[in-house]
């Protein structure tokens, strides 16, 4: 476990025993409630099934020591490479005058909304071994380019998938971010990307932390991408992993063999959560009123600086909407893409398929209510951790993280058991209590950045003006991390809409998903109709991403 | 926080621990059947639109009412298993995957004895001797090529060991596909094909894709242009205008029968045993055969463009044997290809 920060006993924020009733301590129980039907019983669950009966000789034979290994070294540097790719992302586009930056902003942030095992294929048609960029490379120079198989290609889809959700962490981050500091600098003489590099980056550092933290562990519990891309080259993961022992009919106990490898990975995300709470340890607070910074003047370097940014930018995200986009609006796959053969029957295919519409209007009400119970248990969770001291802090914390690092897959199962118990079974309730559970982290992360680095200045005035605990937390923190909150919540809701695992397993007659519609089409072999539903889900998302961004920027 | 905040928050949590613990460690008693009476609930993997016309015939023969949950056969396992931990199962019927399954699923005794009306007319092969569950379906493994990019497309598994295929071959991950670990078992236990055919088919570097719809994909689409997969996909792509195209191979083509059979769990016999009766039925085969799929029963032809059933080397080897050396014929291929 990790160990809480020490209570210091002058602390205002800590009710005396014996005190007359502590509505902080109320809401803390709530939470507790909370997080205890959320997370503590499907994660138990999965836990005590893990324990069920002893796999592990099974598990140390079927090769899990170097399926960890995969997991945490690719986890690990697709999330560095996501937040390094992130914060360079963040700098030019909200801090400096790149052309066209509001456009290149949505484009780059299409593969949120691309499901990964989407992306996979599209990168798999270009650089697998007779892809179209390898077939040209060694027409030419003999040899192949790049083959994308492997641990390489998992560590480069990877950070593709994820960089988008490290950037909407950091740059809510960089907007609390007070331009008057880098002008001090350069009135200082420090050149403009000295100034950003001493002052504004060790001040992101709790976000760069945050968003590391997130992506690590989510992409410890990612599957599509290391089944399509890791496997063919026998690179197997832990997420992978579980399926095999799931899909073989001829395992027995596959349950508890699945929740034993559950169990290791929410060693794995423990572990990842604990460096995160010893590097956070030493962040900084800023003080005094934001001022809108000043974009800064890329000058001579205008120019290639963007050509430079528009082309990384396409090149990552152009392909796989250009290879969804061409399936589409294809008959059928290996078709010439030629104007001759277009067609929107694909497209018609697919909204008009049973259960599109019912799997539409489920995934809406899903991924809203998801968005927003996340979003409020979410900034709850955060103004406690952060601006309250208690030892059970770094539990809620820790709570909140551990589903990240588990698959769908087994989160699902974890609800099926819970479900049966509660009458939930069968319900489209259970779908929503399963992505509460396996998405809260995302607001909780959204949130810290922003929290850890107010100052504590504000709380103490308004406690000396004679507002109550509460009150003082709902005024100063609470207020000021809504926007943050809100980010989180929406980032939720689009995961959630393009969620597959969990929501196959969970779905019964009439609680169909817009995720399950997709994967239906995709089984029944019709890829075509199937790219159709992914091309109209992102193309839906980025707009309502826009329409966010633009109301976002606009106030 | 304070002691009693902290002592509420403890118990809820306790509560909650142990609730979930008991909750694993021994089946409930309780019966949480969701379907109301009179409606038979089908788990199948089969394609949705497929599931959807076989359950519209069914119901317009019989006027029974049914709910179908539809998924992977990964998923199926773990939503069944899930309900066999905590209670009954919640379906009647399972239609879905291969033999071996349905072996498992015999063992643990969760299936009930059941013999088709018209078993007489059937394929003898798909039904299972000791009366647990009926094979509905022969999806045969086959070689597909991309019919642009291969002009003398290869005929048997033979041929797939040419080195002229070396980095063109893609096929199902036996890992993950129970379907491809079937067949492994199965070409490793054919006396002309073996572990000396296996060696040359990886020395190939074929690529290992997820499973049958992605391998289809990619012969298709002409990035792997030879692909070993299941024969409907292939009729279903090429009818859609795809450039692809199959072979039978000459020298043997292991299969899987897409099995039904009936949970000791159903609450409606009945109506099981009539919906296994109607999917082996000569009208529920025509509409099979309409389907893509080949029949288990010789008198309502096959798809158009498929030879007759007679026609096609298939393989039936001993299924017991098959159960018992899949793991191993798995890790083989695992230490070959890789």
């Amino acid at each position: 476990m990790v160990s809480s920060v020490r209570t210091v006993s002058s602390n205002a924020a800590r009710a005396l025993p014996g005190q007359r009733f502590d509505p902080v301590g109320a809401v803390r129980v709530a939470l507790w409630l909370f997080a205890a039907a959320v997370i503590v019983a499907p994660l138990a669950t999965v836990v005590s099934l893990g324990f069920g009966g002893n796999h592990i000789a099974q598990l140390i034979d079927g090769g899990i020591a170097g399926a960890a290994t995969h997991s945490a070294v690719s986890a690990g540097l697709s999330a560095v490479f996501a937040v390094a790719l992130a914060t360079v992302m963040a700098l030019l586009l909200d801090r400096t005058d790149l052309p066209g930056r509001g456009i290149l902003r949505l484009i780059l942030l299409s593969p949120l909304l691309i499901p990964p095992f989407v992306g996979a294929i599209a990168w798999t048609g270009l650089l697998g071994p007779s892809g179209l960029v390898n077939r040209f490379w060694a027409e030419r120079f003999g040899g192949p380019l790049w083959n994308i198989y492997g641990g390489d290609g998992v560590v480069f889809l990877l950070t593709v998938h994820s960089y988008p959700l490290a950037y909407l962490i950091i740059a809510a981050a960089l907007r609390k971010v007070p331009g008057d500091l880098e002008q001090i600098a350069r009135i200082g003489g420090a050149s403009p990307w000295r100034a950003m590099r001493t002052v504004t980056l060790p001040l992101l550092r709790p976000a760069l932390l945050a968003a590391f933290t997130l992506t690590a562990v989510s992409n410890l519990a990612d599957f599509g991408i290391p089944a399509l891309i890791g496997l063919p080259e026998r690179y197997v993961t832990l997420s992978t992993m579980v399926y095999r022992y799931i899909q073989s009919g001829t395992v027995d106990r596959p349950l508890e063999v699945v929740s034993t490898i559950g169990v290791v990975l929410l060693l794995l995300a423990v572990l990842a959560v604990f460096v995160d709470r010893r590097l956070s340890r030493r962040s900084r607070q800023l003080d005094g009123p934001v001022t809108a910074p000043q974009p800064l003047p890329l000058g001579g370097g205008r120019i290639p600086v963007g050509t430079l940014a528009w082309t990384v930018g396409l090149a990552l995200t152009g392909l796989p909407i250009f290879a969804l986009a061409s399936q589409a609006l294809l008959p059928a796959p290996g078709v010439p893409l030629a104007w001759d053969n277009l067609t929107l029957e694909s497209i018609a295919a697919a909204v008009t398929a049973p259960g599109t519409v019912v799997g539409v209007q489920n995934s809406l009400l899903l991924a809203v209510g998801a968005g927003i119970v996340c979003a409020v248990a979410g900034l709850v969770l955060g103004v406690l951790t952060t601006r309250t001291r208690s030892r059970d802090n770094a539990s809620l914390d820790l709570l909140a993280m551990l589903p990240q690092a588990v698959p769908g897959l087994v989160i699902a199962v974890g609800w099926l058991i819970v479900g049966r118990y509660t009458g939930l079974f069968d319900t489209r309730w259970v779908i929503l209590c399963a992505y509460v559970t396996a998405f809260l982290a995302i607001v909780v992360q959204a949130v810290r950045a922003p929290l850890s680095t107010t100052p504590a200045s504000l709380e103490e005035a308004a406690r000396a003006s004679g507002a109550s605990r509460l009150r003082t937390l709902r005024d100063v923190p609470v207020a000021m991390t809504v926007p943050a909150a809100a980010t989180g919540g929406v980032l939720v809701a689009l995961t959630a809409v393009r969620e597959l695992t969990m929501s196959v397993l969970l779905v019964a007659p009439g609680t169909q998903t817009l995720g399950v519609s997709i994967f239906n089409l995709q089984q029944a072999g019709d890829y075509n109709a199937a790219s159709a539903l992914s091309l109209l889900v992102t193309i839906v998302g980025i707009a309502g991403l826009g329409l966010f961004a633009g109301t976002r920027a606009g106030r | 926080m304070t002691p009693l905040s902290r002592l509420v928050s403890a118990a809820a949590l306790g509560t909650v621990a142990v609730l979930a613990l008991a909750a694993c460690s021994e089946p409930a008693a309780a019966d949480s059947e969701q379907a109301g009476a009179g409606t038979l609930t089908v788990y199948t993997s089969e394609p949705q639109a497929k599931i959807d016309a076989l359950v519209a015939a069914f119901t317009a023969e019989t006027g029974i009412d049914v709910e179908v949950f539809r998924a992977g056969t990964g998923d199926l396992t773990a939503r069944i298993e899930a309900e066999r931990t905590t209670g009954t199962i919640g379906a009647d019927v399972l239609l879905a995957a291969d033999a071996p399954t349905f072996e498992g699923y015999k063992t643990a005794g969760m299936l009930q004895q059941y013999t088709p009306a018209d078993v007489n007319a059937l394929n003898p092969d798909v039904v299972d001797p000791d009366g647990y569950y009926v094979g509905t379906r022969i999806i045969p493994t086959v070689i597909a090529y991309n019919t642009a990019a291969v002009d003398a497309p290869p005929t048997a598994w033979k041929d797939l060991a040419d080195p002229k295929y070396r980095g063109k071959i893609t096929l199902p991950n036996p890992d993950v596909s129970g379907a491809a670990a079937f067949n492994t078992a199965v070409w490793l236990s054919t006396p002309e094909l073996g572990e000396g055919w296996l060696e040359a088919l990886a020395a190939n570097d074929p690529v290992v894709a997820e499973s049958n719809g992605p391998v289809g994909q990619a012969v298709a689409a002409g990035t792997q242009p030879v692909g070993i997969v299941v024969d409907y996909l292939v009729r279903e792509l090429a009818a859609k205008g795809s450039p692809i195209a199959l072979t039978y191979p000459t020298d043997g083509i292991p299969y899987i029968s897409q099995p039904a059979g009936i949970f000791t769990d159903s609450d409606d016999a009945e109506a099981a045993r009539k919906f296994v009766d109607f999917l082996v039925s000569k009208q529920g085969q025509e509409l099979a055969v309409e389907q893509q799929y080949l029949p288990v029963r010789g008198d309502v032809g096959t798809p158009d463009g498929a030879p007759a059933l007679s026609d096609l080397a298939l393989l039936t080897p001993d299924l017991q044997e098959i159960t018992k050396i899949q793991d191993d014929a798995v890790r083989k291929f695992n230490g070959l290809v890789g």
